[in-house]
């Protein structure tokens, strides 16, 4: 009897397992691990979209995010070589590469097998696939962002600006702010004519945040006081259309230097100098760290800053968050006056083409035993469907569809900024730095919406608070990226900022540590000492500085070239 | 701070050859005791020096140690050549010689204060008061430390309203602060916790020596002066020896969070130094060279402090 009943269970076990296994191929389930080289925030357990991840594809995530200093955090992961399935290097991502952490893409990504992925990256093919030391075709990673569909989408201003608060220009009497002094004038007015806000907190009239791989607010600003978009370190002189300074020149094509030993940055720390000794500019500022920075701009009492959009979204959100709509920013294009120039007009050109985010983004390590599901996962993803999924939700409940528009209400978008709700409702983690679809929706059932909600126009226009409509309105405006000059054709290197520099990385370590001790002594000194301690740290940042250049010189030129010959 | 039970080696002096393994014969549970104890230490303290070969080479993880290139002192050359690196020596010293200094001197001073409370609520009290911030991540005490020391911070409050200053003081963005910084910020972490090892000391005094003293007519700084003191005398020089072996470590965490670029020429300690430079930027051979360098001036330290010691006539480590 007992044999009998052992024998009727075991037959029932197989008899429940079989339906799983031969249900229309379902895969088998796997973890992969994933690395994220910034800091985030770990998804819900019951998240809805990685459920739907795990019922269709049958993969989980475990995810992993930076804490501390990235290139540490790979440095040690390297010398274990201990690689997560996934790997995404943040914007050192050039030293897994350089290490053989990941593995070729173009293995699995070809027009046969992925159409989708390849219909995807064959656009910017020449800025995405390299070659290897033996000459192969090599493509490590897929960019998060920067391969969009159709004209490019500028709204607002998304990248580097010098920002000042909205209140500053209404209590001007909306002026039109297109210089240095302009700029600074403005704001001390400003605070002498309102030293507190209405709680009689003081105002801070300009902040710089110096803290680790964000100072570039204080060492980036002088490149775009000279009219270039974000290259980095170096300032890229491209006068002509060909590229070169005067004419057919070949030494004069992409010349490219570090700036911020030559002259014309001077000016720049000069004026930062005496706006400090005009108390516009704490000392704080030197010693804050990001979270610090981040806090006192939600408070609302720091006029301006220059800085990246997107690197104090969480602050704009807060305000926004407050209601405080009037200490918002607006991106402003400053340029050098001409005085600091030799007179020279400078054309401002904050705002760049479109660009693919080259070799940012996930890459499948060489410790990944299923590379091939990874791919296929991808090329599916990268489907109407889901990447409706990924970047609007569940119909129903997160959008809704009348005739043919994408739409949400004002509650279902600004639940979009809740961080509890993200963690719930949206596989951010993972969609981040996933191959995606931007720009506009150029086929199919929703053709003419935005991939992006955030681009959508009934939603960009329809949600806008009052107060921006207003102010707006008092410029005579439409869009806030109007306070700056439409985007101007990408160079063909893209933007230098993206290039691999470590073969130069001890140089180029040196080269910022001068920069972060002494930019800030040089804003703090006394006025009489400064041309003294400025000709001292150019003497200090030369040798560094000459070696990085001359890497950069041939490196653009290098990138360019991969560009203009194919 | 590890444990003191260094002392008992006094008693295990080393036998004579005839009777060497008969003694381990006879102590063989000891021995098989030990074992788990001699293995962690072959495995994660010896067996590591392997990788010290590093040093000499331009180590790259993916060719391994076998197929990395030979770079003979170079790596050494280089630590060496970089002001930045000598910088980072004398922060590390420094900064160690301070918190040794104050760390030592705070937990005596209170230890002695709390050994001569007789209410023993209030001695608990104190205790426990002082030695919860251990216990504190580090990145707590540090960010407690940058609110207090701010411009707007209390101390810079206090300074003001006591008219000592006029502009608020800046204490940490101005270099020549940071090490006495340190310095405090240390004491107030750890005084209590240093203080429980002298206080165990000196309740293993004998009482009736007090009681001697006090028939002679010591008053109770006399019997601190001659009985407390001279009674952890033996267990401060202990301690001495080996924070002396531990001078080249001067912390990390703390230099790390409370550093700013612009007191980097103070605050970069030679961890921070191989972390920015030898691991960050895959150089694993100069990593190693400056790990190298620090165990061996470390281990020149601990012989040179014991040797002083003996010739003290004190009671020493090894």
């Amino acid at each position: 009897m007992r044999k009998l009943i052992s024998v009727l269970l075991v037959l029932a076990m197989i008899l429940a397992i079989m339906p799983a296994a031969l249900a229309d191929g379902a895969p088998e389930p796997i973890t992969l691990t994933v690395f994220r080289g910034d800091p985030g925030d770990q998804p819900a357990e019951d998240n809805k979209i990685y459920k739907l991840i795990e019922e269709k594809f049958g993969v989980k995530f475990e995810f992993e995010f930076l804490a501390g200093d990235l290139d540490e955090k790979l440095g040690l992961m390297i010398a274990g070589e201990d690689y997560p399935d996934l790997f995404d290097g943040g914007n050192s991502a050039d030293l897994i590469i350089s290490n053989g952490a990941l593995i070729n893409l173009l293995d699995y990504v070809n027009p046969e097998d992925t159409p989708r992925l390849w219909a995807h990256i064959e656009p910017q093919k020449a800025r995405l696939i390299d070659k290897d030391e033996d000459g192969n075709d090599v493509l490590y990673i897929i960019p998060n962002y920067g391969l969009t569909d159709g004209d490019q989408i500028v709204n607002e201003v998304n990248g580097p600006a010098f920002f000042v608060q909205k209140q500053v220009l209404a209590w001007a009497g909306y002026p039109q702010i297109h210089t240095l002094n302009e700029y600074f004038d403005l704001i001390e007015k400003f605070i002498e004519a309102n030293p507190t806000d209405e709680n009689g907190s003081p105002y801070v009239g300009f902040d710089i945040l110096c803290e680790d791989w964000r100072h570039f607010c204080l060492i980036n600003p002088v490149q775009h006081l000279m009219g270039r978009p974000n290259d980095g370190e170096v300032y890229i002189c491209v006068t002509d259309q060909n590229y070169a300074v005067t004419g057919n020149d070949p030494s004069e094509e992409f010349k490219t230097e570090t700036f911020i030993d030559k002259p014309y940055a001077k000016a720049y720390y000069q004026k930062l100098n005496e706006e400090f000794h005009k108390g516009l500019i704490s000392k704080d500022t030197f010693v804050m760290n990001y979270d610090q920075y981040i806090a006192q701009l939600s408070s609302g009492t720091v006029l301006g800053m220059f800085d990246q959009t997107w690197d104090f979204g969480n602050a704009t959100a807060a305000l926004k968050d407050a209601k405080m709509d009037k200490n918002t920013y607006v991106a402003l294009g400053l340029v050098y006056d001409p005085e600091y120039v030799d007179g020279q007009e400078i054309e401002e050109h904050y705002v760049n083409g479109s660009l693919p985010n080259v070799r940012r983004g996930f890459g499948i390590s060489v410790n990944c035993e299923c590379p091939e599901r990874i791919v296929a996962m991808w090329e599916e993803m990268l489907s109407d469907e889901w990447q409706i999924i990924f970047n609007w939700g569940i119909e129903g409940e997160d959008y809704y569809v009348e005739d043919g528009r994408l739409l949400m209400t004002e509650e279902q978008y600004m639940q979009r900024n809740d961080n509890a709700w993200k963690v719930q409702n949206r596989a951010l983690a993972f969609f981040e730095s996933s191959p995606k679809k931007q720009g506009w929706i150029l086929d199919g059932e929703f053709a003419g919406n935005a991939w992006d909600p955030a681009n959508q126009p009934e939603i960009v226009l329809g949600l806008m608070n009052d107060y921006d409509k207003e102010f707006l309105s008092a410029y005579g405006y439409s869009k806030f990226a109007d306070f700056v000059n439409p985007p101007i054709e990408l160079a063909p290197y893209g933007e230098a900022w993206q290039i691999d520099y470590t073969p130069v990385d001890v140089d180029h370590q040196d080269f910022l540590n001068i920069q972060d001790k002494r930019l800030p002594e040089l804003i703090m000194c006394d006025p009489a000492e400064f041309d003294a301690k400025w000709d001292a740290f150019v003497e200090e940042i030369t040798p560094s500085a000459t070696a990085f250049g001359e890497y950069m010189q041939e490196a653009v030129r290098a990138e360019a070239a991969k560009v203009l010959d194919k | 701070m590890t444990s003191v039970s260094h002392r008992s080696n006094k008693e295990l002096r080393p036998v004579s050859k005839k009777g060497f393994f008969r003694t381990l014969a006879g102590q063989w549970q000891l021995m098989l005791m030990s074992v788990p104890m001699l293995l962690y230490v072959i495995l994660f303290n010896y067996a590591p020096m392997w990788g010290w070969i590093t040093a000499f080479q331009d180590y790259k993880p993916k060719a391994g140690i076998f197929g990395s290139k030979w770079v003979g002192m170079k790596n050494f050359m280089w630590l060496f050549g970089r002001e930045d690196f000598i910088n980072s020596i004398r922060n590390t010293l420094a900064m160690s010689v301070i918190n040794l200094v104050f760390g030592t001197v705070s937990s005596i001073l209170l230890a002695i204060l709390l050994n001569e409370v007789r209410n023993r609520g209030f001695k608990r009290t104190v205790q426990t008061v002082t030695y919860l911030p251990h216990f504190l991540s580090m990145v707590i005490v540090v960010g407690m430390a940058q609110n207090i020391f701010a411009s707007d911070g209390a101390v810079n409050g206090l300074l003001k309203s006591l008219r000592l200053v006029k502009e608020p003081v800046f204490f940490l963005g101005e270099g020549r602060y940071f090490w006495w910084l340190v310095g405090v910020i240390n004491v107030w972490k750890e005084v209590g916790w240093n203080t429980i090892i002298y206080i165990s000391a000196m309740t293993s005094i004998d009482p009736s020596l007090y009681e001697a003293a006090a028939i002679d007519g010591a008053g109770r700084f006399h019997r601190i002066l001659h009985v407390t003191l001279p009674g952890i005398k033996s267990t401060f020089v202990i301690l001495l020896i080996m924070n002396i072996g531990h001078l080249m470590e001067a912390g990390f965490e703390i230099q790390y969070l409370l550093g700013s670029s612009v007191v980097m020429d103070w605050s970069q300690t030679i961890d921070i130094f191989v972390l920015q430079y030898g691991i960050s930027k895959q150089q694993y051979g100069v990593a190693t060279a400056a790990g190298m360098f620090k165990s061996i001036v470390a281990i020149i330290l601990l012989v040179a402090a014991n040797t002083l010691a003996k010739r003290l006539d004190e009671d020493t480590l090894l």
